[in-house]
């Protein structure tokens, strides 16, 4: 896999994310500057960036928790059109998982896990408490079942979060800085979840400042910077070939402690 | 402009006609509107309806006519010949005085009980206590009652009035006290009060810009206070004491002279000095508690008096939240004052919604004026603590 | 090695414990406490055992009529038979006398259907408890009234008491909670006229003096009514009750949404759950266990202004109390004794709910750290 990503053909049956000259404004600040990108099925990209850069923005605009004003966004065959239908469509087939969680404290583990398939997949409710279980198992917490979340430790709650978008079975995963918010010693039990879900070929897009997890995982890693994707590359020359010297300086920066 | 040329962008797609998000706002709002327009009709329809079988006149022009009945007190003159506008008037002036009254004083009993409540003194800080779970948790009206038909109906008949040193009786009719009468000069006086708040105002400012520079510090509060009353002071005896003062005189069966405040508003007056001064109590120890301890720990340890450390430090962050609260309680009890209705005291309620509402019939006139002028009291008193409220927030930063 | 052997502990200074050191720190610390101390002990020792003796000692506590106050040798107190005897009306008004199972039947069942949210299993709890508490108060109005049970006819004439300022306190709180709640709702909404409207709305039901609207109720109402309708007056009450606590309730709710996460909404879209779907299972729940200390205190508030329909000629209890204040068999003076009675009602009640307030209150404070 070498650089050939942006002159690479923008929609292919297996890209199942393209984002095509997608531009956002704030009022009058504008946040997204022609964006370009397209994501193949089962690759695993990772987004960093200074803070403010528009890298959470961007991937909340593929669920269409951000609003954009110019451009398309494919994701799943599906183009995003202003439509409630078509975007609670293209939302069932992408899960997200927040910096803070956001699981809902007046519901248990259980019943946070059983929400979406029992209201918006219309399931049985024996059968979405026996996915529930089996993703409990899967990210190792199943003994929390019924506690609430206000009960569980910051890294606990992040695996039930990685959990509860698991249930609704999306083609994609999006992570929203997922660590951020975590003590260092819960980070790895997060991050392990979300290397193997990678290894079980789950395509991800995953912003996070975790160098470690991306050199292990990406397939490909995009740099931003003012709302703009400044570069795009294998992990490997990514690291250690910046071509810009802004993602020298930034990489610098984050590297040097 | 650059030369460059606008990059192609499209726009985003929409979808199918009623599942685009805007269409549908669109959509519920044209419902809602087109929902309002038929229950306005309704009613109006039903309203011009009604009011012509009963031969209602709509319209303003009642308030010309003479209203023809007596109220128990007015602070304008006024008598049975008046228009109903002169009504309007003399409530809504009864309605501003109890109003006002109430404020001050459920302003003053709120301050001590809500500070009472940080006393070391174990009785007082009970006693605070009692006193607002007890009178926030009883009907406003029941204790309007309570003062009115049980403690002023229980007072003395005029023959056998209480009385203050001859000055001042208190019987059943109500409280009668020396009215004061200006003589020629008197106005030297009242210019010399004035004076002394413009002093006042410049000695503030000179002592903090003298602080800012110097560093010294000078005792404000004391020589305010001796400004205040000194000044007025001086110039009553240089004009030789221009007023007198009117005894009220006990007859047998009346009391002439003086001036005298009328049970009902006592009665009203009171209760809802009691009942709100509970509520701003409350608030006023929120406020309070709402300043961490760490605040005066932090104060403490720069080495800030006590006295410093209340003006400085716990009344500034305490204000932020008191004023809030201050400013919807002021407001409750301006829209509480409507009971006077209750016992009779002739505020702009009992006038015009009661006696006028029952001669004339023009309900709905009548309701919405009403309505109308709580409605600006209370968007002044909002209006006013806005203000002070931004004022204490700029204490804040300085 | 050292060892280390703590001190023992000795006992405190005599004046920092004990009843001495107890009175030292808290009456007498300083002159000034001291002083204020005296004089509030002074004041309780001529206040207190005069009230005592009015309240308890001399009072008279049986008899059915005044004569047992007046009568010779009886004690110069309060007349407590004055309460006794008038205790049916205080409580159920002119509710016939054969019918009073029906009221006590109402206040239980009220007592049930408040209570059945905690009580019932969380399955039942939406699907059972939820519209259950929506038609009480239709039910329990048609039950009292008593035509749609075959039971005997009562007209709203005849109901009356403390019982019906529960009822139209509880049947008034309970339609307003959805209302109130589509108001909040609108208030928030992007939607330019539907959230002008709400404004509108929620301002005007709080910014006016509820006695006017009680006016507007039983005065301007019945013109808006077509010709010929006789809407019952307690009915209107009802609504003006039902809008005057909905504008209130709306703010609260207003500021319960405001307490909520923007990611809790976004938690939501993302799992793909549609409007009315985040609205109702996820933002709903957490916005009433948030605004419940504020919800009872605005109750209390409405509860206590039950009592403001004597006005309009409603016979709750104070008007109850103001009628046999004026009975010709009952002309002894005895305002005192009636309004301390009706005041340690409504006391009891709203102490008690303020306290449950302000326990939840604790309790969220602790518990909701997300």
């Amino acid at each position: 896999m070498s650089n050939e990503p942006l002159n690479k053909s923008l929609s292919t049956d297996e890209d199942v994310i393209v984002i095509k000259d997608l531009n956002k404004w704030y009022g009058s600040f504008h946040v997204l500057k022609d964006i370009n990108l397209s994501v193949k099925k089962g690759e695993r990209i990772v987004v960093c960036g200074p803070s403010g850069s528009g890298k959470s923005t961007m991937i909340r605009c593929i669920n269409r928790l951000e609003e954009f004003q110019r451009g398309s966004l494919i994701v799943n065959g599906v183009e995003m059109i202003e439509d409630v239908k078509n975007i609670e469509a293209i939302r069932r087939e992408v899960g997200m998982v927040f910096q803070h969680f956001n699981l809902f404290p007046h519901l248990t583990i259980l019943e946070n896990l059983t929400l979406g398939p029992i209201w918006v997949q219309k399931k049985p409710k024996d059968e979405a408490e026996a996915i529930a279980m089996k993703y409990l198992e899967r990210v190792k917490i199943p003994d929390q079942a019924n506690k609430f979340p206000g009960q569980l430790s910051g890294g606990q709650q992040q695996r039930v979060a990685i959990a509860r978008s698991l249930c609704m079975a999306p083609q994609i995963m999006l992570f929203d800085e997922p660590t951020s918010a975590l003590d260092p010693e819960m980070i790895k039990e997060v991050l392990d979840v979300m290397v193997e879900l990678a290894e079980e070929g789950m395509t991800m897009l995953c912003v996070t400042h975790e160098m470690g997890f991306a050199k292990k995982v990406a397939d490909r890693v995009i740099f931003m910077d003012g709302g703009e994707i400044v570069e795009e590359n294998t992990p490997h020359e990514f690291f250690d070939n910046p071509e810009t010297d802004r993602l020298q300086l930034f990489l610098s920066q984050i590297l040097q402690h | 402009m650059s030369n460059e040329p606008m990059p192609e962008l499209q726009p985003v797609k929409s979808g199918s006609f009623f599942n685009n998000p805007r269409n549908r706002a669109a959509i519920y709002q044209i419902l809602l509107l087109l929902g309002l327009m038929f229950f306005f009709y309704t009613i109006v329809s039903n309203a011009l309806a009604n009011m012509e079988a009963r031969g209602i006149k709509s319209g303003f022009g009642f308030l010309t006519t003479t209203a023809g009945f007596d109220i128990l007190m007015s602070l304008v003159e006024y008598d049975a010949t008046h228009t109903y506008a002169k009504t309007f008037l003399v409530g809504l002036l009864n309605t501003i005085l109890v109003s006002f009254v109430g404020i001050i004083l459920a302003t003053i009993v709120g301050f001590i009980v809500g500070v009472s409540y940080f006393s070391q003194n174990w009785l007082l800080k009970r006693i605070s206590i009692v006193y607002v779970e007890t009178f926030r948790n009883i009907p406003l009206l029941l204790q309007v009652f309570f003062w009115y038909f049980a403690v002023l109906s229980a007072l003395p008949i005029v023959r056998d009035s209480i009385n203050f040193g001859d000055a001042v009786f208190l019987n059943v009719r109500g409280l009668y006290y020396p009215e004061v009468v200006d003589e020629p000069g008197s106005a030297v006086v009242y210019g010399s009060l004035f004076l002394a708040f413009v002093a006042i105002f410049f000695l503030r400012r000179w002592a903090h810009k003298r602080q800012d520079e110097t560093g010294e510090q000078f005792p404000v509060f004391l020589t305010s206070l001796g400004i205040l009353i000194g000044l007025p002071l001086v110039t009553l005896l240089i004009m030789g004491n221009p007023f007198h003062l009117d005894y009220p005189e006990k007859g047998g069966f009346n009391i002439s002279g003086g001036t005298n405040v009328i049970p009902e508003l006592m009665a009203l007056a009171l209760a809802l000095t009691v009942y709100t001064g509970a509520f701003i109590a409350e608030a006023v120890r929120a406020g309070i508690q709402a300043v961490p301890h760490g605040q005066t720990e932090a104060a403490r340890s720069i080495g800030l008096r006590e006295k410093r450390i209340m003006q400085l430090i716990i009344v500034p962050q305490a204000m932020r939240v008191i004023v809030p609260l201050l400013n919807s309680e002021y407001q409750s009890l301006v829209k509480n004052s409507t009971l006077a209705t209750a016992i009779g005291y002739p505020d702009l309620f009992t006038v015009f919604v009661g006696t006028s509402l029952n001669q004339t019939g023009q309900a709905i006139e009548i309701v919405f004026m009403t309505m109308a002028v709580y409605f600006a009291i209370n968007m002044m008193i909002s209006f006013c603590m806005n203000r002070f409220n931004e004022s204490v927030a700029l204490v804040e930063r300085k | 090695m050292r060892e280390f052997k703590p001190l023992p502990a000795q006992p405190a200074p005599i004046d920092e414990v004990g009843v001495i050191g107890w009175l030292k720190n808290n009456l007498f610390s300083t002159p000034l406490n001291s002083l204020v101390s005296i004089l509030i002990i002074a004041f309780l020792a001529s206040v207190l055992p005069a009230l005592i003796d009015w309240l308890f000692i001399s009072a008279n506590w049986v008899g059915t009529s005044e004569a047992a106050c007046k009568a010779e040798g009886a004690g110069d107190g309060a007349c407590w038979v004055f309460v006794s005897a008038w205790m049916q009306q205080f409580i159920y008004g002119s509710y016939p006398d054969g019918e009073l199972w029906r009221i006590n039947t109402s206040l239980i069942a009220l007592g049930a259907v408040i209570a059945a949210p905690y009580l019932l299993p969380n399955e039942l709890r939406n699907s059972v408890g939820v519209p259950l508490f929506l038609v009480f108060p239709f039910i329990g109005a048609a039950f009292l009234d008593g035509r749609l049970f075959g039971l005997e006819y009562v007209s709203t004439d005849y109901w009356g008491g403390f019982s019906l300022n529960i009822f139209l306190a509880a049947a008034s709180i309970i339609i307003a909670f959805p209302l109130s709640f589509l108001w909040a709702l609108g208030r928030r909404s992007e939607m330019p006229f539907i959230k002008s409207v709400c404004i509108v709305l929620i301002e005007f039901f709080r910014g006016v003096p509820v006695l006017a609207l009680f006016f507007m109720g039983s005065v301007m109402l019945p013109l808006f009514f077509p010709e010929g309708t006789n809407v019952d007056k307690l009915l209107r009450v009802w609504i003006v009750l039902i809008l005057f606590m909905s504008g209130y309730m709306a703010e609260v709710f207003r500021g319960g949404f405001q307490a909520i996460p923007q990611g809790q909404y976004e938690a939501a879209d993302s799992l793909g759950l549609s409007y009315w779907q985040k609205t109702l299972l996820i933002i709903f729940p957490q916005v009433i266990k948030i605004s419940m200390p504020n919800i009872l205190a605005t109750f209390i508030m409405l509860f206590k202004n039950t009592t403001f329909l004597l006005i309009i000629g409603i016979f709750e209890i104070l008007s109850t109390t103001q009628t046999a204040l004026t009975n010709s068999n009952w002309l002894g003076g005895h305002a005192a004794e009636g309004y301390i009675f009706v005041a340690l009602v409504f006391w009891c009640c709203c102490f008690g709910m303020s306290m449950i307030s302000s326990n939840i209150e604790k309790k969220l404070d602790t518990s909701h750290r997300n």
